[in-house]
């Protein structure tokens, strides 16, 4: 690891100062101290947020507030969280290792760089990073993107990103010229030319929480790993459910392991918003899924493995609620 | 309570005598050593498969303040290394071959000074993968007439198998401290074989062997990626010369998996034939083994060893090529070449029993053999491959009568053999045993606990025959000053090697209170070896290709068991390692580069607690005393050959799905339904 200055601010607004391009805000390091060993971030300065951020988890006035530096931990132990807005509760859960869901926040968690092992072998440039084109594509892609692919073929790699995606939340934001309240969906962007980068999140802005509006709706989040824990998706589904009656009111399906950002399968939410619930209508919302795929040469496997997980969870929506 | 047996007697639990050490962490590993003045020692690595060094710059490096030393081909001693290479050749072969090294005051500035080194390269062409046309060194074993075999089979499995490059991933990486004292070098060394170490490195630094000592206190693992002398021991050694102080070189995780060893990726051809009835009348495969761009050690994994011996055949014909690549050398890999083999033949061998309807375990035992097929001799212990069946066959009727199946979640079990030509132990192995005043005994030998409890097995053998607890036994151990041979801790061959030297020792001492044992000879007419079986039962979930390893039952034919509690952690160790090879583990390399993707634990994937079966080890105590004067063969190895296959076989018990390419991933298996 490269050396960098350390400071450590009494407030955001010195912490803000203090964030510039060459600087990187730290709170639990898990995904910014790996990044640093690899040699692919090389901050000249760390700026300790960890005193100035909050870490609570509050619900009133029809908002579930998450502090920027609330843990995994916290944040799958938490009783609210468990009880009503429970996809958040199992995808972090179903995230990391419990000596990492100690220390990863929730903020970092929605900034974390992609997993891929081109984007993350300091030996190939690729375009993510600032080269031509991307390895992945024409490469070893297991484990890359079905949809939203090109120029960067990664998978967006948080669990909770895509329970918060299909909990409506907002990020707050603070800069220099003050907060922002930016939906989630706005907040993820496709990595582009002029910006190769999968949040909108400008250098000199910190994330200060997550903001869930309160719902009646049920939720779930299923993942499927190579091995039983600790590791990152190979495909993973947050789906929400709102019912009024026997008819689907809202409906959010969010997949993990998909595309370069949470990605929205707003084909299978078409097929089961407004109508009535019925035994067929979790097959046509399957059925719908994942039309706009375009499988590269070794993960067509995560399709049938996506429709799987969308009909379970749809299912334990149904069943248990 | 009624007391038969002391605490520690042999044959029964007694926990580690080092355990205290280890959880309190006073226990020193070579990443622990911190000697006054030491240095840190990097190595710089070849971003390509294959180039040639045409010029390094290294001033920027070499006046960075704190940099003591730098070594790259155009200043470090010509010491030749691997079949034409050299200690720092001209020409790199893989992505992480060696380049130049430096040693500094501190990791960070090392680091720091490593990106000042510019290398300029010329590419050269390189080639990665194994395929059905690669070439390369041939061996050929056989007897009888294969096609004549063929031809009187009534039936033919005939298929191709291939399995994955692995990688060791010992906790501990390798690594090494190096100190020169007046001309005499001392390397705490992390290694399988302190006398290996020394014997090579004193060749490669010409040094008489006496002016050389290597010292290993503990070690994290090493799984047969340790068993020789790497280049990092001699390039700490010449760094600590040239800088005048103590250097400390310890591979970080990627080193370790580009350039530490890995088991080599196999692709086997094989046809058996058989009688309706089962009996064998021929086996012939065809080997091509990926030994990547060295041959580390001087010797490549016997991948065709288990297809001469497992089972009675008349004709066999077994032929390996070993295939160069631009990928990181080969090594040793707990039961080299045997866990590889054993999956193809285990697999062939189930489709076989289901072709013909025959029960797995009585398509075996149809097949059994008494005899060293190869060397024309009959084994030490001709019964115990026979009494593991035996203890076997309970736990896989059980298991098929227990197991509930439904359609969404399919459960199975499988079966499967292996032999395993090693675990027999041999000579040059020494012990002295020196009994003190207050009647607790001392014992010395050279040789180093990697991790199994060599220690505690020794102590328990000294005990018993000295008639005194294990606690009352001191041993001192991992140091090649003792000046008392031991061989490497490789091919199970601690306990069966020194053992016997112990227990003379002991004798001797008890009428001379103090006395020395040599190991003797290994039977002349008859073959030790050792062999054993295991079941595995599984869950499928067939719309989401999950496996579950729900329980794995082993019995191996060890010989005496001197600890059950150490036989045990054997038992878990191979079979986690064995269920990774099975499913997860797999080194994943781009190939329009040579890089290894996955050279971390984040995407190379080991198996965690969460994903073990309950396993059960029914192993027998079943003393081999023609094979030696304890009665004890190794166990280290043995537990992850026949693993894999098991687990395979029950996937094609669960679905009907032969898989014959490991690792059986989630991909694989939803891509087959």
């Amino acid at each position: 690891m490269r050396a960098f200055e350390y400071s450590s601010p009494a407030s955001v607004e010195e912490a803000i100062r203090l964030l510039e391009a060459a600087s990187r805000p730290l709170a639990g390091g898990t995904d910014l101290l790996p990044l640093m060993k690899a040699d692919l971030a090389s901050p000249s300065r760390l700026v300790n947020v960890k005193k100035v951020l909050d870490d609570r988890i509050r619900e009133d006035s029809g908002t579930l507030s998450v502090g920027a530096l609330a843990v995994l931990d916290e944040i799958e132990k938490n009783p609210v969280v468990r009880q009503r807005y429970t996809a958040l509760a199992e995808a972090a859960a179903a995230a990391a290792s419990p000596q990492l869901r100690n220390m990863a926040t929730i903020g970092g968690n929605l900034l974390q760089r992609p997993r891929c092992w081109y984007f993350r072998n300091p030996r190939i440039p690729c375009w993510l990073k600032g080269g031509e084109k991307c390895p992945a594509k024409e490469g070893e892609n297991r484990l890359h993107a079905l949809c939203g692919g090109g120029p960067c073929y990664a998978v967006h790699p948080s669990d909770l990103a895509s329970a918060l995606v299909a909990l409506e939340a907002d990020v707050r934001v603070r800069g220099k010229t003050g907060e922002r309240l930016i939906p989630i969906e706005d907040f993820f962007v496709l990595p582009t030319e002029a910006w190769r980068c999968e949040t909108v999140l400008q250098p000199d802005e910190l994330i200060v929480s997550v903001e869930i509006p309160s719902t009646e709706a049920r939720s779930t989040y299923l993942k499927a790993m190579e091995r039983k824990v600790w590791t990152f998706a190979l495909a993973g589904v947050a789906a929400v459910v709102r019912r009024s009656g026997g008819r689907i009111e809202r409906v959010r399906i969010v997949l993990t392991g998909v595309a370069p950002i949470p990605w929205r399968a707003n084909a299978a939410e078409d097929a089961m918003v407004g109508k009535q619930f019925s035994e067929t209508l979790v097959t046509d919302a399957v059925d719908a899924l994942l039309e706009d795929a375009a499988p590269l040469a070794h993960n067509a496997y995560k399709v049938p493995l996506l429709k799987t997980l969308v009909r379970r969870a749809l299912e334990d929506i149904f069943r248990d609620r | 309570m009624k007391r038969e047996h002391p605490p520690g007697a042999v044959g029964h639990p007694y926990p580690r005598v080092e355990a205290p050490e280890k959880v309190t962490g006073r226990a020193k590993y070579s990443s622990d050593i911190r000697l006054a003045g030491q240095l840190s020692g990097r190595i710089l690595r070849s971003p390509w498969p294959h180039a040639r060094v045409k010029r390094i710059d290294a001033s920027a490096a070499e006046s960075l303040p704190g940099v003591r030393a730098v070594l790259s081909r155009f200043n470090a001693p010509d010491i030749k290394w691997y079949e034409e290479g050299k200690l720092f050749d001209e020409t790199v072969r893989f992505v992480g071959d060696e380049v130049a090294a430096l040693a500094a005051d501190s990791e960070e500035i090392a680091e720091d000074a490593l990106r000042l080194i510019v290398v300029e390269y010329e590419a050269l062409p390189f080639k990665i993968a194994l395929d059905e046309r690669s070439s390369g060194k041939t061996q050929v074993k056989w007897r009888g007439d294969v096609q004549a075999g063929l031809r009187e089979a009534e039936i033919v499995i005939d298929d191709v198998f291939t399995t994955q490059t692995a990688l060791h991933n010992c906790m501990e990486p390798h690594g090494c401290v190096a100190t020169w004292e007046a001309g005499r070098l001392t390397l705490y060394e992390s290694t399988q074989g302190v006398f290996s170490v020394r014997c090579e490195v004193a060749e490669k630094l010409g040094l008489p062997q006496e002016q050389v000592r290597v010292v290993t206190q503990h070690m994290g693992g090493g799984f047969g990626s340790k068993q020789i002398a790497w280049k990092h021991s001699v390039i700490a050694a010449l760094l600590a010369r040239k800088a005048g102080r103590p250097v400390q070189i310890l591979l970080d995780r990627e080193a370790e998996n580009l350039a530490a060893g890995n088991r080599n990726a196999t692709r086997q051809h094989l046809k058996i034939g058989a009688r309706s009835d089962g009996t064998l009348t021929a086996i012939d495969v065809r080997v091509l083994l990926q030994a990547g761009a060295y041959t580390a050690g001087g010797e490549e994994s016997d991948v065709i060893g288990t297809y001469q011996t497992l089972y009675r055949c008349p004709n066999v014909r077994a032929e390996q090529t070993s295939v160069r690549t631009n990928t990181g050398p080969a090594i040793a890999f707990r039961a080299p070449g045997y866990a590889e083999a054993t999956f193809a033949l285990e697999s062939a061998m189930d489709q076989l029993a289901r072709e013909l309807k025959i029960d797995p375990i009585e398509l075996r035992l149809r097949n059994y053999t008494e005899l060293d097929q190869q060397e024309n001799k009959p084994y030490t212990s001709p019964d115990s491959l026979r009494k593991c069946y035996g203890e076997i066959r309970r736990a896989f009727d059980s298991l098929k009568g227990s197991l509930k199946t439904e359609t969404k979640k399919r459960r199975g079990v499988g079966f499967a053999a292996h032999d395993w030509v090693a675990g027999t132990g041999h000579p040059p192995a020494e012990a002295i045993v020196r009994i003190g005043d207050d009647g607790r005994a001392t014992l010395v030998t050279g040789t180093q606990d990697i991790g199994t409890g060599t220690r505690t097995a020794l102590c328990q053998i000294a005990a018993a025959e000295l008639g005194i607890s294990p606690s009352h036994v001191r041993i001192e151990l991992g140091d090649t000053a003792s000046g008392l041979q031991s061989p490497t801790s490789a091919g199970s061959a601690t306990l069966p090697s020194l053992g016997p030297a112990v227990r003379e020792a002991a004798a001797s001492a008890k009428t001379h209170s103090g006395g020395k044992g040599e190991r003797g000879p290994n039977p002349f007419h008859k073959t030790v070896r050792t062999c054993g079986a295991q079941c595995a039962a599984v869950e499928i979930d067939t719309e989401t290709g999950e496996v579950t390893v729900l329980r794995v039952v082993t019995a191996h034919d060890c010989g005496r068991v001197i600890n059950p509690t150490m036989v045990d952690s054997q038992v878990y160790g191979g079979v986690t390692q064995g269920m990774g090879f099975a499913l997860i583990e797999e080194r994943i390399v781009d190939q329009a580069t040579g890089v290894v993707l996955n050279a971390n634990l984040e995407e190379y994937l080991v198996p965690t607690v969460a994903d073990l079966p309950d396993t059960h080890n029914a192993t027998l105590s079943m003393p081999d005393l023609e094979a030696n004067t304890i009665g004890a063969k190794g166990i280290g190895e043995p537990p992850i050959i026949p693993t894999a296959p098991a687990i395979a076989n029950a996937i094609y018990d669960a679905i009907g799905v032969r898989f014959r390419s490991l690792p059986v991933t989630r991909k694989k298996i939803l891509e087959s339904l």
